[in-house]
C-alpha cells in the first residue's frame, strides 16, 4: 500500500478523573459537587510507521505508551489529532480494520480458561470468518515456529505462563494480521522464553511483512527486535529514530571493563576515567567514546590487566539518564 | 454487511459460543450434576409456601391453586432462561472489566454486545425448564382443560417479551459495571427481586404493586404470561406490555452503547 | 498455661484490634454492604403474600398484625445473625489466604469470628429502621410479654448467632475435601429455608412436620429468637427451648472444631 501503515499526527489524549479525598465527609460532599482533574496522557504525538517495520515504544511508567497503543487499536478515542492505521480510523472499529490488527498484552489472555487453546482458535476462526484450510495452515505454521505442538489440546488452566503466552500468540495471529501491537509481551517470562518469543516475533515479521509496535521494560526485547525506537515521556515525543543513535546521543560514554590480576589503587583507576564499579578483580570505567582507544592504551601500559572489553553502556542506563533528569511538569495536569 | 449475510453469520457464531459453553460445562461433570440437583431441590422448596397457603385457603388474591401453579411454572421457566443464558455471560463481562480483558472482546470484528451476551451458558439449568413443563401439565390437568392454541401462542409471545425485558435489565446492571466496578452484589439483589415473580401480582397492593409492574416489571414476566395462557389477558394490556417491552430493550441497548462509549472515552 | 488457654489469651489480646480493623473495612465497603442487606428481602415478600391470604381471616392464630410482627422479627434476626463462613472458607482454601492465616499465632476461627462480629454495628445500624417499624406496628404484642420471656431473649439471640457461626464453619470444612463448600451450602440453605421458619411460620406446617422442626437445630437459629421477640412463644416453652438451643450450640461448636482440626490436617497434608 502507498503511504505509511501507521500514521499518527498531533495525537492528544486527556482523561477527566474524578478526585475525591478519603473520609466520609468528602464522600458526602462528592455526591453533591464533583471535582474533576484533567490528566493529559498523550500530547501532540506524531510519528509514522511503514509496512513491515519493527518499532520499539519506550518510556517510563505512566508516559502514555499503553494509552497510545490503545488509541491505535481503536480501544480509546483520541481527544484530538488524527490517527490512521492501514488507512482506517481505528476508533470507528471497521471490521476490515479489526481484521488487520492484533493486540497482545502481557499477563492478560484472551484464551478461554477452562478449555484447550484449540477451542479458542476455533472460536476466533468463526469470529474472523477464516476459511478452515487457511486457519489450519496458520495454526500448523505458528505452532511449529513456537514449538508448542500438543500443548494446544491441554486446558489453558493447566499450562504454565510461558506455554500460555505462546498459545496466546497463536490465537492473536490466527487471522494473519498485518499490524501487531505488543504491550509488554514478555513480562513475567523466564529468560529463555523471552528469547524464544523475540525470535518468533522477528520470524513472523519477516515472513508475513507485518508491522510491529512493541512496548517493553526489558531492554533486551528492544535491542533484539527494534532497530527504531519512539521514546515518549509524560505524553510527549522526545525521540524518534535509530536505537544506536539514541544511545550515542544520550550516553556518549563507552564502558571499558578490565579484569585485573592484582589489586590496584582507586586513584590509579580514577585517573583513566570515571569509575562505574570496582572490586578486587574487576573494574568498569566510563570513558567518552572519542577517548576510548587512548584510555585503553594507557590502561594496558599502567595496570596489570588480564582481560579488557569495550562496550556500549546498558540500555537501562541510557533510559534512566534520559528520564531521571526531568523535574515534575506542572503544566500536565489542570484542575477544573 | 447486508442483513442476509449478517443473520447466518451471527447464527453461526451463536452455535459456536453455545458449543463452547457446553464443552466447558462438561469439564466439570460432578459440578454439573450437583448443581442440577440443587436447582431441582430449590424448585421443590419454593413450592412449599404455595402448598401451605392452599392447604388453608381455596384462593389467593383471586387465583386458584392450579392457576397459581401456572404462575410458578412460568417463573421457573423464566428463571432457567435467566440463570442459564443471561446471568452467566453478563457476569463474565463484569469479570472482564475487572481483569482488563474486555479489550479483547472489543478488538474482535463482531458486535460487542452479542459477544458478551453469548459468552457463557449453563446448560444444567434446563432442569428448571423441564420442571416448569411438568408443573404446567399438572396444573392444567387439575383445571380439567387444556389451553387453547391462540392462548398458547400469546403466552409464548409474552415469554419472548419477558426474556427481552429480563435481558435488558441485566444489560443495564452490567453497564453499571463500567461505572461502578463492584456490581456482583447487584446481581444477587437482582436475583432476589426476581424471586417476587413467583407470586401472582395481585398479591401485592398499592405502591409495591406499581413498583413490580413498572419499575422492576416482574409482573409482566410471570403473571402476564400466565394470564395469557389462561385466556384472561385483554388485548389492550397485551399491546401496552409489548410496546413497553420493546421500548425497554431499546433503552437498554442505548445505555450499553453509552457505557461502552464511556469505557473507550468516546465523549471526552 | 495450657495450649488452649494460651491461645485464648493471645486471641483476647488481639481481638480489639481485629474488631477495629474489621469495622473499618465494613465502613469502607458500606455501599456493597447495604446492597447485601437489601438482598435479604424474602421475608418481606412472604409478608406481602400472607397479608393477602389473611385478608379475609386469620390463618391458625396468625392474623395480619401477627404476620407483620413475625416476618419483621424474622428479618431482624436473620440480618443480625447472618453468616458467610462457608463462602469465606471456600474462597480462602482455594486462593491460599487460609494458609497465610494458619501461620499466624491467632487461631483462624478467632479471626473469622472477629470479622463477623465487627460487621455487627453496621448491621445493627442498617437494621434499626426495621426494628423501629417492628416496634411501632407490634408494640402491643411485645409489650405484653411475660418478664420471663424478656429474660430469654438476650441469650436466645446470642445462641442463634453462635449456632449460625458454628454451623457455617462445619459446612465450610467441606471445602477441605471437595473443590468448594458452596454445593453443600446451597443444599443446607434450601433445607434451612423451610425448617427454620424463614419462608413460613413453622406453626403453619402440618403436625408431623412440626415435630421434625422442633427437633432439628434450624428452628433455634431463626424462628425461636424471632418468635420470642414478638411474644409468640409461651413462657414455659421459652425456657425449655432456650435449653435445647444451647445444647445445640455446644454440640455444633464441638463438631465444628473437630471437623476444622481434621480438615486442617488434611489440608496441610495435601496442600492448598
Amino acid at each position: 500500500m502507498s503511504g505509511p501503515m501507521i500514521d499518527v499526527a498531533a495525537l492528544s489524549k486527556s482523561y477527566r478523573v474524578h478526585k475525591r479525598a478519603p473520609g466520609i465527609a468528602a464522600a458526602l460532599r462528592s455526591v453533591f459537587r464533583r471535582r474533576y482533574e484533567t490528566v493529559k496522557a498523550v500530547e501532540e504525538l506524531s510519528f509514522r510507521i511503514a509496512e513491515g517495520e519493527r518499532v520499539g515504544f519506550l518510556g517510563p511508567n505512566g508516559a502514555g505508551k499503553t494509552t497510545t497503543l490503545k488509541v491505535l487499536a481503536g480501544l480509546l478515542h483520541p481527544t484530538s489529532g488524527s490517527v490512521r492505521v492501514g488507512g482506517h480510523v481505528p476508533h470507528t472499529r471497521d471490521p476490515l480494520f479489526l481484521q488487520l490488527i492484533t493486540l497482545v498484552m502481557g499477563q492478560k489472555q484472551q484464551l478461554l480458561w477452562d478449555l484447550p487453546p484449540s477451542d479458542t482458535y476455533a472460536m476466533n476462526r468463526a469470529i474472523y470468518d477464516i476459511p478452515r484450510a487457511q486457519a489450519e495452515d496458520t495454526i500448523r505454521t505458528l505452532t511449529e515456529l513456537l514449538e508448542i505442538g500438543d500443548l494446544i489440546r491441554k486446558p489453558t488452566r493447566q499450562l504454565s505462563l510461558g506455554e500460555r503466552m505462546k498459545c496466546e500468540l497463536v490465537a492473536a495471529l490466527l487471522h494473519r494480521p498485518r499490524v501487531l501491537f505488543l504491550d509488554e509481551p514478555t513480562i513475567g517470562l523466564d529468560v529463555s522464553m523471552q528469547a524464544k518469543m523475540r525470535a518468533f516475533i522477528r520470524d513472523y515479521n519477516e515472513r508475513f511483512g507485518a508491522a510491529v509496535l512493541l512496548t517493553s521494560h526489558y531492554m533486551d526485547d528492544v535491542v533484539a527486535l527494534c532497530p527504531r525506537v519512539v521514546v515518549i515521556d509524560r505524553g510527549r515525543l522526545i525521540y524518534d529514530g535509530d536505537l544506536r543513535e539514541l544511545v550515542r546521543r544520550v550516553r556518549p560514554d563507552k564502558h571499558v571493563t578490565i579484569r585485573l590480576s592484582a589489586p590496584v589503587a582507586a586513584a590509579d583507576l580514577a585517573r583513566l576515567g570515571k569509575v562505574v564499579s570496582a572490586d578486587a578483580g574487576q573494574a568498569v570505567l566510563a570513558v567518552p567514546a572519542a577517548q576510548a582507544s587512548a584510555v585503553v592504551r594507557d590502561a594496558l601500559a599502567a595496570l596489570p590487566i588480564v582481560d579488557l572489553t569495550i562496550e556500549e553502556p546498558p540500555l537501562e542506563d541510557v533510559m534512566r539518564e534520559l528520564f531521571v533528569t526531568r523535574a515534575p511538569d506542572p503544566t500536565r495536569t489542570t484542575l477544573s | 454487511m447486508p442483513i442476509t449475510q449478517l443473520i447466518p453469520r451471527y447464527a453461526r457464531l451463536l452455535r459456536v459460543q453455545v458449543g463452547m459453553s457446553a464443552v466447558a460445562a462438561m469439564q466439570y461433570r460432578v459440578d454439573f450434576l450437583v448443581r442440577g440437583l440443587i436447582a431441582f431441590l430449590w424448585s421443590a422448596v419454593t413450592l412449599v409456601p404455595i402448598l401451605v397457603v392452599f392447604s388453608v385457603r381455596d384462593a389467593l388474591a383471586g387465583w386458584s391453586f392450579a392457576e397459581a401453579l401456572i404462575v410458578v411454572a412460568w417463573f421457573s421457566l423464566l428463571r432457567s432462561v435467566l440463570e442459564g443464558a443471561v446471568s452467566p455471560s453478563l457476569t463474565a463481562v463484569v469479570e472482564h472489566v475487572r481483569k482488563g480483558t474486555l479489550d479483547f472482546v472489543l478488538l474482535k470484528p463482531a458486535d460487542a454486545q452479542f459477544l458478551v451476551s453469548t459468552a457463557k451458558f449453563e446448560p444444567w439449568r434446563v432442569v428448571d425448564a423441564v420442571g416448569a413443563l411438568v408443573v404446567f401439565v399438572y396444573a392444567f390437568a387439575k383445571l380439567g382443560r387444556w389451553p387453547a392454541l391462540p392462548h398458547v401462542l400469546l403466552a409464548l409471545v409474552f415469554l419472548a417479551l419477558a426474556v427481552v425485558i429480563l435481558y435488558s435489565i441485566w444489560i443495564l446492571v452490567v453497564s453499571a459495571a463500567f461505572w461502578v466496578v463492584k456490581v456482583d452484589n447487584l446481581s444477587y439483589l437482582f436475583g432476589s427481586l426476581f424471586d417476587v415473580g413467583r407470586w401472582p401480582i395481585s398479591v401485592f397492593k398499592g405502591a409495591l404493586r406499581a413498583a413490580f409492574t413498572f419499575v422492576f416489571p416482574v409482573a409482566l414476566m410471570t403473571t402476564y404470561p400466565a394470564l395469557a395462557l389462561l385466556g384472561r389477558m385483554d388485548a389492550r394490556t397485551a399491546v401496552l406490555a409489548l410496546v413497553g417491552g420493546v421500548v425497554f430493550a431499546a433503552v437498554a441497548r442505548r445505555v450499553w452503547k453509552r457505557a461502552l462509549g464511556m469505557y473507550t472515552s468516546a465523549s471526552s | 498455661m495450657t495450649g488452649a488457654a494460651a491461645d485464648l489469651a493471645r486471641a483476647a489480646k488481639a481481638f480489639p484490634t481485629l474488631l477495629t480493623i474489621g469495622f473499618a473495612e465494613v465502613v469502607a465497603y458500606r455501599a456493597e454492604f447495604l446492597v447485601w442487606i437489601l438482598t435479604t428481602n424474602m421475608p418481606l415478600v412472604m409478608l406481602a403474600l400472607w397479608h393477602a391470604v389473611a385478608e379475609d381471616g386469620a390463618v391458625g392464630r396468625f392474623d395480619q398484625p401477627k404476620f407483620t410482627a413475625y416476618y419483621l422479627a424474622i428479618l431482624v434476626v436473620r440480618l443480625v445473625t447472618s453468616n458467610w463462613m462457608a463462602w469465606q472458607m471456600s474462597m480462602e482454601v482455594r486462593d491460599g489466604t487460609l494458609s497465610a492465616k494458619l501461620l499466624r499465632p491467632i487461631h483462624p476461627l478467632y479471626a473469622f469470628a472477629a470479622d463477623h462480629l465487627s460487621a455487627l454495628p453496621m448491621r445493627l445500624l442498617y437494621v434499626s429502621p426495621i426494628v423501629v417499624v417492628l416496634l411501632v406496628t407490634s408494640w402491643g404484642q411485645i409489650a405484653g410479654h411475660d418478664a420471663r420471656v424478656a429474660l430469654v431473649l438476650g441469650p436466645a439471640l446470642i445462641g442463634a448467632w453462635l449456632l449460625m457461626f458454628f454451623s457455617m464453619v462445619l459446612l465450610g470444612t467441606v471445602a477441605f475435601y471437595v473443590d468448594s463448600a458452596m454445593g453443600a451450602f446451597e443444599l443446607w440453605l434450601a433445607v434451612h429455608a423451610i425448617v427454620s421458619g424463614y419462608l413460613i411460620p413453622l406453626e403453619l406446617l402440618p403436625p408431623w412436620a412440626r415435630t421434625v422442626t422442633d427437633v432439628l437445630p434450624f428452628r433455634y437459629m431463626l424462628a425461636f429468637p424471632a418468635e420470642t421477640l414478638v411474644g409468640l412463644v409461651a413462657p414455659a416453652a421459652a425456657l425449655r427451648q432456650l435449653v435445647i438451643q444451647w445444647v445445640y450450640v455446644v454440640a455444633t461448636a464441638a463438631a465444628a472444631i473437630a471437623a476444622w482440626r481434621a480438615g486442617v490436617r488434611r489440608f496441610a497434608a495435601f496442600g492448598g
